[in-house]
C-alpha cells in the first residue's frame, strides 16, 4: 500500500497548487461519505464523474441507476478590520443533485450517462452590511451532463471517456453606495453553456489494490444573455447608470487531474486515496461586458480573481458491517485557490479541512438507500484592503468559512 | 406501527430546534473587544469649521451632527471609558442655511442654490465688507451656553483673533467689527471673553483633546482670490504662536491629544478644480479649439499673461469661464470668453497666481504644520509635550490630515464606495468646494481614530463611512 502510495508523490512535486473554489462537493451520496475519494472506487456509478475510466467495470448485465440530491450549505462569518463589527452571511441552501445511469452494450464496452452540478454556490449577505457595495448576493449554478463511453480493455484495465454539455446560470447583487437611496443597487444575471471533455483510466494489480488516473477539461460558460439592472439612482446619474443594460461573460470551471489507488485492507474494509489538482488558474478574473445603452458607452466591469491552481488530499473508508448495511467515513483536505490579496466576500473559500460520514443500506437485494454529510472547516482568512487602489473593490477583515453537505439518494442495478 | 405527527408545540419546537441546528452552522470569530486605554471620558474639541461641521457652505443642526469630533465621540462611547461629549446644537431649522445641488452645467460643474436659513436673532450688513456687503447674522444662543460645550469649532475663527476680547460678545456685532457670530452663541449674553479663555475654561476639565485650527485664517483670502485681505509670511509666525497658546493649555499636566496638520490646500476642490492647464484642456475639448486661458498679471496692472499649472482658478468661478461678457477693446465694447480670451483676462478674485499668492499660502501651511523657525510648529509643538507619535510612515507627532485628503485626490475605496475630492459625485467634500460632507467627516474621524488607536494602543471601532448620508441636509 505504500509503495504505490510514494510513486504518486512526483507526479504533484514543483506544482504551487491548492482543489476547492467554487466545487460543490464530490456529486453523490455514496462518494460525499467517502470523502471524495473516488478515482479508484469502483463501488458507486457517481464515481463516472469523477473517473470515466471506471464506467468500464460495470460492463456487465446490469443496468444501474444512481439519483439522489445534495444540499450545500456555505456559510461565512466577517469581522471588520477597523469597524469590529461581526456580520455572518444569511443561511442559504445550495441545491444540487446528481443522476447516473450505466449500461453495457457487450462485455467490452459500456454507456453511462451522469447528470450532476458539480460547480455552484449561494453567497447571500444582510444587505445593509458593511462590504454592502462590494456584494450583497451572488450565486452560480452550473448542471453538468456527460454520456460517457467506457472500454474494458482487458480484465485487469478499463479506460472511459466522455464529453460534458455544461449550463449555468450566473447572478451578481450588491448596493450602490455612493447614494443615499439604501435600495440603490445594481443586479446582473445571466446563463449560458460550454463544452468539455473527461478521461480516465482504471486499472487493478492483484485482487485487493487499484488506481485510477483521471483527467476533466476546464470547461467555459460563454453568457451572452446577460441583463443588469440598476435601481435607485438619482435622476443627475441617470445617464451614468442606464435602468437597464445588456452584458456578456464567461464564467470558467477548472480543469481538474486526480489520481487515486484503493485498497482492501480486509474483505470487509477499503481505503481509498485520491489526489487532485484543479487548474483554477483559469479562472484570472470576472469580466462583465457591458454593452452601451443609450447615451451610455460600452464598458467592463472587471473583477480581479487570480486563482491559482489548487491540490486536494483526500482518504476514504468502507466497511462493511453486514450483507445490508455499509459505513462510509472520509477525511480530506482542500487548498483554496483563493489568494491572500484578492479575497473577495462574493465568494469566499479558504483552505479547508473536512469530515465526512456516510451509509448504505440494502432495501431490496437491487435497491439501496444511501446518504452521507460532510462538513468543511476553514482556515481564518483575513482581508487587507488598500484603499488607494480604488480599481480592487472590498472590504477589510477576517472571514471564517463552514461548509455542511448532506446528499440522500436511491442506487438501483437490475 | 405508531403514527408519526406533530402536535403544534412540538411543531413549533421542531421548528425552533432546526432553526438552532442551521444557526449553528455559521462559524464563529472573536470579534475585538473595543478598549480606550487612555481616558476619554470628557473630550475637548478645538478648531475651526471644520470641527464644528460646516459642511455645503453653512451649519445646521444636522451637519453639527455629522462634525467630524461629534462622530469620534460616538465611537469613544463604544469603547470603555467614552464620555459623553456636549455640542452646541442649533435648533432644527435654524442656522445659515446650507447650499443644494441645484444641477450641473454641460461643461460639468455643479450648480448650487443656497436655501435660507431661519430664525435669526439679528442681523447687521457690512455694506463695506471685502467682496461686496456682507450680512452677519446672529444666530439663538446655545443651550450649552452657561457652561461651554465639549465641540469648541468656531467657524470662521481665526488664530490671530483667539485673543481679541469681545468677540463673542454682541456690541461688537457692528459693520466692520471684530465679531465671530458662531462664537457669540457659544458664550453667555454679553460676555467678553476671549476664545483663548473659553479655551481655557472647558480644558479644565477635558481628559482628551483635538486640535485642528488654522485654514480659517487663510480662507477668506484663498475665497477671495487673494483680494481679501493679506497673508505674508511673517502671518505663519503669529498663527504659530498662537496655536502654542492654545495648545499650551490644551497639553498641560500631560493630558493626551491629537494635534491635526492642515491640509495642503491644493488638494481643497476649490482649487483643486481649477487647476490651470486641467481647466484649460477641459474647455477646449468642450469648445473645439485652441484657446488658451489668460489671467490678469498681477505685476503689470492692465495686462494679461497666460495661466500656469500652478495657477488654481477657484472652482466658484469656473462655470463662468468661457461665457461672453462685454469687454472695453479701444473705442469699442466687444463680447469675448471670459478668461479665454487675452482681452478679456481672469480676473485677480477669481483666480489664485503662482507667485505673489499661492506659493505664499503653501508657505504659510509648511512652516504652521511643521517648518524649523524661532516659533515652534504644530510638529514641534507636539514634541515638546511629549506627546506620542501617531504616523509611525512619516515619523510624525501630529496627525497629518494633508494625506488623507491628497488620497482622497486620487480616488479612494471604503467598502467598494469610491471617494474622491469631485464635490457632489466624490461624497467627500461638500458643495462649498471646502468643508466636508458627513462621509467625508467620518474618513477624517476614522483617520484620527486609527491615530488613536495607533499612538495609544487602543481599540477604537472606526465609523461605517457607507452608513452615513452623502450631504447634510
Amino acid at each position: 500500500m505504500r509503495q504505490p502510495f510514494l510513486f504518486l508523490i512526483p507526479v504533484f512535486c514543483g506544482l504551487t497548487a491548492s482543489a476547492s473554489g467554487y466545487d460543490s462537493g464530490p456529486q453523490g451520496a455514496r462518494v460525499l461519505g467517502l470523502g471524495g475519494a473516488s478515482t479508484a472506487y469502483i463501488n458507486s456509478i457517481a464515481g463516472m464523474s469523477t473517473n470515466p475510466g471506471l464506467l468500464g467495470q460495470w460492463a456487465d448485465s446490469l443496468t444501474r441507476v444512481s439519483i439522489g440530491g445534495i444540499g450545500q450549505i456555505r456559510r461565512t462569518s466577517f469581522v471588520g478590520q477597523d469597524t469590529y463589527q461581526r456580520t455572518d452571511q444569511d443561511l442559504v441552501v445550495q441545491p444540487g443533485g446528481y443522476l447516473y445511469a450505466t449500461h453495457a452494450l457487450n462485455k467490452r464496452v459500456a454507456l453511462g450517462l451522469a447528470i450532476t452540478t458539480p460547480y455552484g454556490y449561494h453567497t447571500k449577505w444582510p444587505s445593509t452590511w458593511e462590504g454592502r457595495s462590494v456584494i450583497q448576493e451572488s450565486q452560480l449554478n452550473t448542471y453538468f451532463v456527460q454520456p460517457t463511453v467506457g472500454i474494458r480493455l482487458n480484465d485487469n484495465f478499463s479506460a472511459g471517456v466522455g464529453v460534458v454539455y455544461a449550463f449555468g446560470k450566473y447572478s451578481q447583487r450588491r448596493a450602490l453606495g455612493q447614494y443615499d437611496d439604501p435600495n440603490a443597487q445594481t443586479q446582473f444575471s445571466a446563463s449560458g453553456s460550454g463544452f468539455g471533455v473527461n478521461a480516465g483510466l482504471y486499472g487493478r494489480s492483484g485482487d485487493n489494490l487499484s488506481f485510477g488516473i483521471s483527467y476533466r477539461s476546464t470547461v467555459q460558460l460563454k453568457m451572452n444573455n446577460g441583463t443588469l439592472t440598476t435601481t435607485g439612482v438619482p435622476t443627475r446619474d441617470a445617464s451614468l447608470a442606464p435602468a437597464s443594460s445588456d452584458f456578456t461573460t464567461r464564467v470558467s470551471m477548472p480543469s481538474t487531474l486526480s489520481v487515486g489507488i484503493a485498497d482492501h485492507i480486509t474483505k470487509k474494509l477499503l481505503l481509498t486515496f485520491d489526489f487532485s489538482l484543479s487548474g483554477w488558474s483559469a479562472v484570472d478574473s470576472l469580466k462583465l461586458n457591458v454593452a452601451a445603452t443609450g447615451s451610455t458607452p460600452a464598458r467592463t466591469q472587471s473583477s480581479v480573481r487570480r486563482y491559482e491552481d489548487a491540490l486536494s488530499f483526500r482518504v476514504g473508508t468502507e466497511y462493511q458491517v453486514n450483507p445490508k448495511l455499509t459505513v462510509l467515513g472520509g477525511f480530506h483536505y482542500d487548498e483554496t485557490p483563493v489568494r491572500d490579496e484578492y479575497i473577495n466576500p462574493e465568494f469566499l473559500d479558504a483552505n479547508r479541512v473536512g469530515v465526512s460520514a456516510g451509509l448504505s443500506y440494502q432495501l431490496t437485494s437491487r435497491l439501496a438507500l444511501e446518504g452521507a454529510y460532510s462538513f468543511d472547516y476553514g482556515q481564518l482568512r483575513t482581508a487587507r484592503v488598500s484603499q488607494n487602489d480604488e480599481k480592487v473593490s472590498n472590504v477589510a477583515g477576517t472571514y471564517r468559512l463552514a461548509v455542511n453537505t448532506a446528499s440522500v439518494g436511491l442506487s438501483v442495478a437490475f | 406501527m405508531k403514527h408519526f405527527s406533530f402536535t403544534l408545540s412540538g411543531r413549533a419546537g421542531f421548528v425552533a430546534a432546526t432553526a438552532l441546528l442551521l444557526n449553528a452552522c455559521a462559524p464563529g470569530q472573536d470579534t475585538p473587544t473595543p478598549t480606550a486605554a487612555i481616558d476619554l471620558s470628557h473630550y475637548l474639541a478645538v478648531g475651526d469649521s471644520y470641527t464644528a461641521g460646516f459642511s455645503a457652505g453653512g451649519l445646521t443642526r444636522t451637519s453639527q451632527q455629522y462634525s467630524f469630533p461629534n462622530l469620534m465621540a460616538q465611537q469613544f462611547a463604544l469603547a470603555s471609558g467614552g464620555g459623553s461629549f456636549t455640542q452646541p446644537t442649533l435648533e432644527a431649522g435654524t442656522g445659515t442655511g446650507y447650499l443644494n445641488l441645484l444641477d450641473f452645467t454641460a461643461t460639468g460643474q455643479p450648480r448650487a442654490r443656497r436655501v435660507a436659513g431661519a430664525a435669526v436673532r439679528r442681523s447687521v450688513i457690512d455694506p463695506a465688507a471685502c467682496g461686496g456687503p456682507d450680512t452677519v447674522r446672529l444666530f439663538t444662543r446655545s443651550a450649552t451656553a452657561s457652561a461651554l460645550p465639549q465641540n469648541l469649532g468656531v467657524p470662521g475663527l481665526k488664530l490671530s483673533q483667539i485673543e481679541v476680547a469681545g468677540l463673542g460678545n454682541e456690541t461688537n456685532a457692528t459693520p466692520g467689527g471684530a465679531f465671530n457670530p458662531y462664537f457669540e452663541r457659544l458664550l453667555p449674553a454679553a460676555d467678553s471673553r476671549t476664545y483663548l479663555q473659553a479655551v481655557t475654561t472647558a480644558a479644565s476639565s477635558a481628559t482628551f483633546f483635538t486640535y485642528f485650527q488654522g485654514l480659517d485664517e487663510l480662507m477668506p483670502y484663498i475665497r477671495s482670490g487673494g483680494t481679501c485681505g493679506t497673508v505674508s509670511t511673517s502671518l505663519a509666525e503669529t498663527m504659530k504662536l498662537n496655536a502654542r497658546k492654545i495648545l499650551d493649555v490644551l497639553a498641560a499636566n500631560g493630558r493626551k491629544g491629537i494635534i491635526m496638520r492642515l491640509p495642503d490646500i491644493k488638494t481643497l476642490p476649490l482649487l483643486r478644480q481649477g487647476q490651470g492647464k486641467n481647466v484649460e484642456a477641459r474647455l477646449q475639448a468642450f469648445y473645439h479649439d485652441n484657446a488658451l486661458i489668460y489671467i490678469e498679471s498681477p505685476f503689470v496692472p492692465g495686462t494679461s499673461q497666460p495661466i500656469t499649472d500652478e495657477d488654481y482658478i477657484l472652482a466658484t468661478a469656473l462655470p463662468r469661464i468661457g461665457q461672453l461678457t462685454p469687454v472695453q477693446v479701444g473705442s469699442s465694447i466687444l463680447m469675448l470668453p471670459y478668461g479665454r480670451d487675452a482681452r478679456n483676462p481672469i480676473r485677480n478674485a477669481d483666480v489664485l497666481e503662482k507667485a505673489s499668492e499661492l506659493n505664499i499660502l503653501t508657505g504659510i501651511i509648511t512652516t504652521y504644520n511643521g517648518g524649523t523657525s524661532r516659533a515652534l510648529s504644530l510638529e514641534g509643538l507636539a514634541k515638546l509635550y511629549k506627546l506620542p507619535i501617531v504616523d509611525p510612515a512619516q515619523s510624525l507627532y501630529t496627525l497629518d490630515t494633508g494625506l488623507l485628503f491628497t488620497n482622497v485626490g486620487n480616488s479612494v475605496a471604503i467598502g467598494g464606495v469610491v471617494y474622491s475630492a469631485e464635490p457632489v459625485r466624490g461624497n467627500f467634500f461638500s458643495l462649498d468646494y471646502y468643508t466636508l460632507t458627513p462621509r467625508g467627516n467620518a474618513l477624517l474621524a476614522n483617520t484620527c481614530i486609527t491615530a488613536i488607536n495607533r499612538a495609544y494602543q487602543a481599540n477604537i471601532p472606526a465609523v461605517d463611512v457607507n452608513k452615513l448620508p452623502t450631504t447634510a441636509q
